[in-house]
């Protein structure tokens, strides 16, 4: 755990404006956030600076159900066989079909177990940094901070810019 | 949206009087009427007299229905088409309205994508229903057993519950993928034992800046990912029917037919559930007639789409006048005669001139009149499908006519019911409106003056990626 510096603001502006002084401070990327009720424009408050990668585990994901449609179909022809005039029939348009099928089930799972992988959905820590007020339109400006000195210009920072109830907490940001 | 307070800029996040706009959203959740009781009650009576003719014809046997030789597909196959071709718009128009951008699809999207997923639930129910022998279902399964039994894979039954299953999960998933941030929200604001249902249901959502960011893109993936799926769940539910050498049903048309039609009866079924939320849950401010405006003209598209369809199936026939497929459509005007025009009357004869009408599209009683008569039209086309096709089957020695017993009607009210209970108890205890997409809205949402008027001007927010390189 760590401590995180948090503001509510009433409107972007004012958090724009603080999380512009935060970056005086010379903070790690990725350490100061919003949390509010409603997604922020990328760059309206803060940046954030890690590439979203599950897009990638998506094609992934595509590939490995299209194997897998593509082995159920073809190990069915070749441990089932139905033999008609002597030979096997293995029929290509079902063969697609049932690819196909299994192709977008394996993309649609691996969109939703890459995507909350990378949302850190399922993870639950002892104390992570929330406030609810964020649903009465307020947002959440967090900044992770190390040392008093940091600290506190942090909350100066925050004050200046017209934060209410600026605080320090331990927790998971 | 009438609590709306003066938009000076794109700002502050609360447009409205949040509480107010929370109470007005979640009245679903928050208050419990003796209607409610009574509408469950009445629903769970139904679906327990369904389920009790479903035992009686599983223990007496698939003779007590009016299934007979030639006719061996009957109102539960119609059933089965139907209910899959109504789940068809929930969750493709939610996709497509997301994709796009459309401002006014918020209010419409949570109720639309529920219904997606309980209509395929009771779709996908239909097939086992029919099974005869339904304690058998599980030899559809492809696993290693000592019978030697495998599906057959070349089936295309087999494929329907390849593609059923995929996108029941995948709607299920769409559903509660948007649900999320309200799950948080309903979490955040709710105490006892709701609070914990919450907070296991939204996995921890807080809303940072980085969760936005890549929710965003798991929705907008989850809805590229749909919109092929639904496409091909219809057309393979079309080639049951069009893969056999079936006069009637022999057809390379069937498929994108089946598709038009599924969205026409989709987009009906969202006007008929979007104005029992509206009138139920009071939500007059939020689903406005703007919004049944905007479903009209969807309606109105896939109305003229849908007779363009039938009537290049039907002329086609016509001037071959091959004699197989011409005794089925011949029966049309004989014993189906009822059924035909009700089809036609009520899938084009009322809606066309209806819809339209500026003022019946944005009047909520008046558009459900040819919302409904597109679902009991949907209905009768999908008997038309399957019926005559099988009565009037190549051998004229063995043609017969069907009429569904008793039993069937019990076991589809049953199923109806079903429907009705799965949606009520949703309602009762999820976030029926898309509320975080509704502040998202009310966010972007700014006034603009041009001249002696204002309008209200929807900021999109584009190419973050482009802006910040």
């Amino acid at each position: 755990m760590s401590t995180v510096i948090v503001g509510l603001f009433n409107n972007v502006s004012a958090a724009a404006k603080a999380a512009r002084d935060l970056q005086a401070l010379s903070l790690p990327a990725g350490s100061v956030t919003t949390i509010s009720a409603v997604p922020l424009p990328d760059g309206s408050v803060v940046t954030d600076p890690a590439p979203v990668r599950f897009p990638k585990i998506v094609i992934a994901g595509w590939f490995v159900g299209a194997a897998a449609g593509l082995g159920l179909t073809l190990a069915t022809y070749m441990l089932y066989p139905l033999v008609t005039g002597g030979k096997t029939i293995v029929s290509v348009p079902p063969t697609l079909i049932i690819t196909y099928e299994v192709a977008m089930l394996g993309a649609l799972l691996a969109t939703l177990f890459g995507g909350g992988r990378e949302l850190g959905l399922l993870r639950f820590p002892p104390k992570t940094i929330h406030d609810p007020r964020i649903h009465d339109g307020k947002i959440a400006l967090c900044a992770r901070v190390e040392g008093d000195d940091q600290a506190g210009r942090a909350i100066d920072a925050m004050k200046d810019a017209g934060g209410i109830d600026v605080r320090p907490e331990e927790g998971e940001l | 949206m009438s609590a709306e307070a003066p938009r000076a800029g794109v700002d502050h996040l609360a447009r409205t009087d949040e509480a107010a706009l929370f109470e007005r959203l979640s009245r679903s959740n928050l208050v419990t009427t003796w209607r409610w009781y009574l509408g469950v009650a009445a629903a769970g009576a139904v679906l327990l007299w369904g389920l009790i003719v479903f035992l009686y014809m599983a223990m007496t046997g698939m003779g007590v229905t009016g299934y007979n030789r030639p006719v061996f597909w009957g109102l539960y196959e119609a059933s089965l088409v139907f209910w899959i071709g109504l789940s068809h718009s929930g969750t493709l128009i939610s996709a497509i309205l997301r994709l796009t951008h459309a401002d006014w699809r918020a209010p419409v999207l949570r109720g639309a994508e529920a219904m997606t997923a309980f209509t395929l639930m009771v779709g996908g129910l239909i097939p086992i229903v029919h099974l005869g022998r339904n304690w058998r279902v599980y030899y559809a399964l492809p696993y290693p057993s000592s019978r030697e039994l495998w599906p057959n894979m070349r089936s295309p039954l087999m494929w329907d519950a390849m593609a059923i299953t995929t996108y029941l999960l995948g709607s299920l998933t769409f559903l509660y993928v948007g649900m999320i941030p309200d799950l948080a929200l309903l979490r955040d604001k709710s105490a006892g034992w709701r609070r914990k249902f919450y907070s296991a249901l939204s996995l921890g959502f807080r809303g940072t800046h980085a969760q936005w960011r890549r929710y965003h893109v798991a929705s907008t993936l989850f809805a590229i990912l749909i919109i092929p799926i639904a496409v091909s769940v219809h057309s393979i539910v079309s080639w049951d029917f069009a893969m056999a050498k079936t006069p009637g049903w022999h057809s390379t048309i069937f498929a994108p037919y089946f598709v038009v039609g599924a969205i026409f009866s989709g987009i009906a079924g969202v006007v008929i559930v979007m104005a029992i939320l509206r009138k139920v849950f009071r939500l007059e401010s939020v689903l406005t007639p703007l919004h049944f405006d905007n479903l009209g003209k969807l309606l109105l598209t896939m109305t003229l789409l849908w007779g363009y369809f039938y009537f290049t199936e039907f002329l086609t026939v016509w001037y071959n006048r091959n004699p197989e497929e011409w005794e089925v459509f011949s029966s049309y005007a004989g014993p189906y005669l009822p059924l035909f025009l009700t089809m036609i009357v009520c899938n084009f004869v009322i809606p066309f001139p209806m819809l339209c009408l500026k003022r019946v599209r944005r009047s909520i009683s008046l558009i459900l009149v040819p919302a409904c008569s597109i679902v009991i039209g949907m209905y009768a086309e999908r008997l038309l499908i399957v019926v005559p096709s099988l009565a009037r089957r190549n051998d004229p020695f063995i043609w017969a006519s069907y009429f569904p017993t008793w039993v069937e009607f019990s076991v589809m009210a049953g199923a109806a019911a079903m429907f009705v209970l799965l949606y009520m108890l949703f309602a009762k205890f999820f976030p029926i409106m898309a509320i975080s997409d509704i502040k998202e809205r009310l966010f972007h949402a700014t006034d603009r003056t041009i001249g002696g008027t204002t309008v209200e001007s929807i900021a999109q927010v584009e190419g973050e990626e482009e802006a910040r390189a």
